[in-house]
């Protein structure tokens, strides 16, 4: 029967009668069964219960135990096993007893192997369908166990973004939300169906509600960047993007709310930089064009001397509008990274030297003097030249700058075990300790009574700092207002990379 | 009518402050300069000028707004015009104007100009503080 499949069916046959049982077992064998025996209803119970047989002939009358128990026993270890109940006394009564208590059939002895193969025939039938029902309750279990999973996995994935998750319905209930929605939002907890109208900022459910009166083809996603808290604390960007049913329509909004707190902070700094670079550029064109306004205006008496002196503070003027580009172009270079560096090894001693004669005329007008002293075998550098001489042009010429007729200009370079020292100081005006603090903010200038002939564009200093930040270096000022200023840079001997390349070739 | 002839004039841009002086003393004004606040207020004390013309920036971005409320706030500065002038229309992303009366509460001065002063300009806010007193 079995030749479709290829498992045979597994039969356990429960009699005390051995003829029987061996007959049954030869035909069922012939038949294409897998056939055991058990001779008494205590080795029946035993082993109907160790396997999972498929079918069982149970005979009702056996010394030991009578068929009915050995077939509750087994059905309570095996439901699935599809028993029969065979007997010679059938009895109405004692059908309905074996059938309640889920026997498949009654097979009445003495019967034929056309009968008794009928039976099984649609008993195994039955424990196919059985066999087949379970699996796809367990499939449906495992299913939905799956899918109980990938929500959770879902949830748990929506709950660990950092950007606020609000779905809202067409009502304008809140259906969905996450963690850091409750966040932003600054609520403890938003109750499934609530209405929007109660917990939402106003700006935000405008950005929601735009949603509600488009049509339904406009699939565009709207945004707007809210402060939620004050004074820079709190600044989210609310995007909303309509969710459509399967017709078109609207089915709700979905909200995500974006912290760009910190993106705000450095758009803030970065226009008032831009603001303070207006103002430093508009200053030196304005004093210009004043001047220029005075020499046009012929009704304006101005003597000869005048003129030449107006002319020559124009040309200052411009001068130091043209460092001031330059200034700056240097830190947009710096600032943006797409300075092209060219690494090499560099001589520290070469560049002061160079530099101090580059001062020397200013130098000699002021009357300084000069000391520079440089340890002997000083290891050179790998920076940019570049970068390094303009570092050490705007300490000299601020030492020149800011100095007093016939002061002193101290240079050294000596090194330690890690870093070169590099320290420029001068026995000018000195700072004020509040006047320190600010000393490499971008336009700082120091304004006092001594500074005020003194032209500069407030960026050196900063610049400077850009530079030795940038070869992880550091810059310290000593300073004593009337006194001097001394600065001091410590240059680290060995690049990073060198470092690592150090570290690799061991 | 009150007429004007004493002017304070402060700015700490040395070019700018020599520039309005010869201008305003081509029209025939005296003109008492400075370039810093704090000797700015002992001036105005001294000299009580018939009108004081200040820059905003100084020492500090402030300076200017300081400077004109301490003399708004004085018996005689009440009664001339102070006007202040700036190359800085949006510094720090706010913009500095007197147009409307709670600016004019807030920034005690009398009229806003703007860098390179235009001389008539100046001139003009003067006669209308004068008109309206």
């Amino acid at each position: 029967m079995n030749s479709i499949e290829n498992i045979k069916p597994k039969v356990i046959i429960i009699d005390d009668e051995d003829a029987l049982r061996l007959g049954v077992k030869k035909l069922l064998q012939m038949e294409g069964y897998d056939v055991s025996t058990a001779a008494n209803g205590t080795e029946g119970i035993a082993l109907g219960i160790k396997e999972d047989f498929d079918l069982a002939i149970i005979d009702l009358k056996m010394p030991d135990i009578d068929g009915i128990t050995v077939l509750k026993n087994i059905r309570e270890h095996r439901p699935n096993t599809v028993c029969f109940i065979a007997t010679a006394y059938a009895s109405y009564d004692s059908a309905v007893q074996a059938t309640k208590i889920g026997s498949q059939g009654y097979i009445p002895k003495p019967f034929s192997a056309e009968e008794l193969l009928n039976h099984l025939r649609m008993g195994y039938e039955k424990r196919k369908l059985i066999l087949e029902a379970d699996r796809l309750r367990a499939d449906r279990e495992n299913r939905l166990l799956e899918l109980s999973f990938e929500r959770t996995r879902l949830n748990t994935i929506i709950n660990s973004i950092d950007d606020g998750v609000l779905v809202v319905n067409r009502d304008e209930q809140a259906v969905y939300f996450n963690a850091s929605a409750l966040k932003y939002l600054n609520l403890h907890e938003i109750f499934l169906g609530e209405s929007i109208a109660d917990i939402l900022p106003p700006k935000i459910r405008e950005v929601i509600e735009i949603h509600f009166d488009k049509p339904n083809n406009d699939s565009k996603s709207y945004s707007e960047q809210i402060e939620l808290l004050p004074d820079e604390k709190l600044f989210v960007q609310a995007t909303t993007t309509r969710i459509p049913n399967h017709d078109g329509t609207l089915a709700g909004v979905v909200l995500v709310l974006k912290n760009i707190s910190e993106f705000k902070r450095v758009e803030f700094i970065k226009s008032q930089f831009v603001s303070m670079v207006a103002h430093e550029l508009k200053a030196p064109i304005a004093a210009t064009i004043g001047f220029l306004n005075l020499l046009l205006q012929s009704e304006i008496e101005i003597s000869d001397e005048q003129k030449t002196d107006f002319l020559t503070r124009s040309n200052v003027r411009l001068s130091s509008l043209l460092s001031l580009v330059n200034d700056l172009l240097d830190i947009s270079r710096i600032e943006m990274q797409t300075v092209v560096r060219e690494i090499k090894e560099i001589s520290l001693k070469d560049i002061v030297t160079d530099v101090i004669q580059l001062f020397n005329l200013d130098i000699n007008k002021k009357n300084l003097s000069v000391i520079f002293n440089c340890e002997d075998n000083l290891p050179t550098i790998n920076a940019d030249f570049n970068e390094i001489t303009r570092m050490v042009t705007n300490l000299v010429s601020n030492s020149v700058k800011y100095n007093k007729v016939g002061g002193e200009i101290k240079i050294e370079l000596k090194e330690n075990s890690r870093y070169i020292i590099f320290t420029v100081g001068d026995s000018g005006i000195g700072m004020k300790p509040n006047e320190k603090k600010k000393l490499f903010l971008d336009f700082f200038r120091a304004k006092n009574e001594f500074t005020k002939n003194i032209h500069g564009t407030g960026l050196g200093l900063a610049i400077v700092k850009r530079i030795v930040d940038s070869y992880s270096g550091t810059i310290e000022v000593d300073t004593e207002y009337g006194v001097g200023t001394t600065f001091r840079i410590q240059f680290p001997k060995l690049l990073e990379t060198e470092i690592t390349t150090t570290i690799n070739s061991h | 009518m009150k007429t004007i002839n004493k002017i304070l004039l402060v700015d700490d841009d040395l070019d700018i402050l020599e520039q309005t002086k010869v201008m305003l003393q081509s029209k025939g004004y005296t003109v008492i300069d400075t370039d810093n606040s704090e000797n700015a207020w002992k001036l105005f004390q001294e000299h009580k000028p018939d009108a004081v013309v200040l820059d905003l920036i100084m020492e500090e971005h402030d300076t200017g707004f300081i400077l004109s409320y301490k003399i708004k706030k004085d018996p005689h500065g009440k009664t001339i015009p102070v006007i202040v002038v700036t190359s800085a229309a949006y510094v720090t992303g706010y913009k500095f104007d007197s147009s409307t009366s709670e600016e004019k509460e807030w920034l005690k001065c009398d009229a806003v100009l703007n860098k390179p002063v235009n001389i008539e300009d100046l001139i003009k806010k003067f006669d209308s503080f004068i008109e309206k007193s």
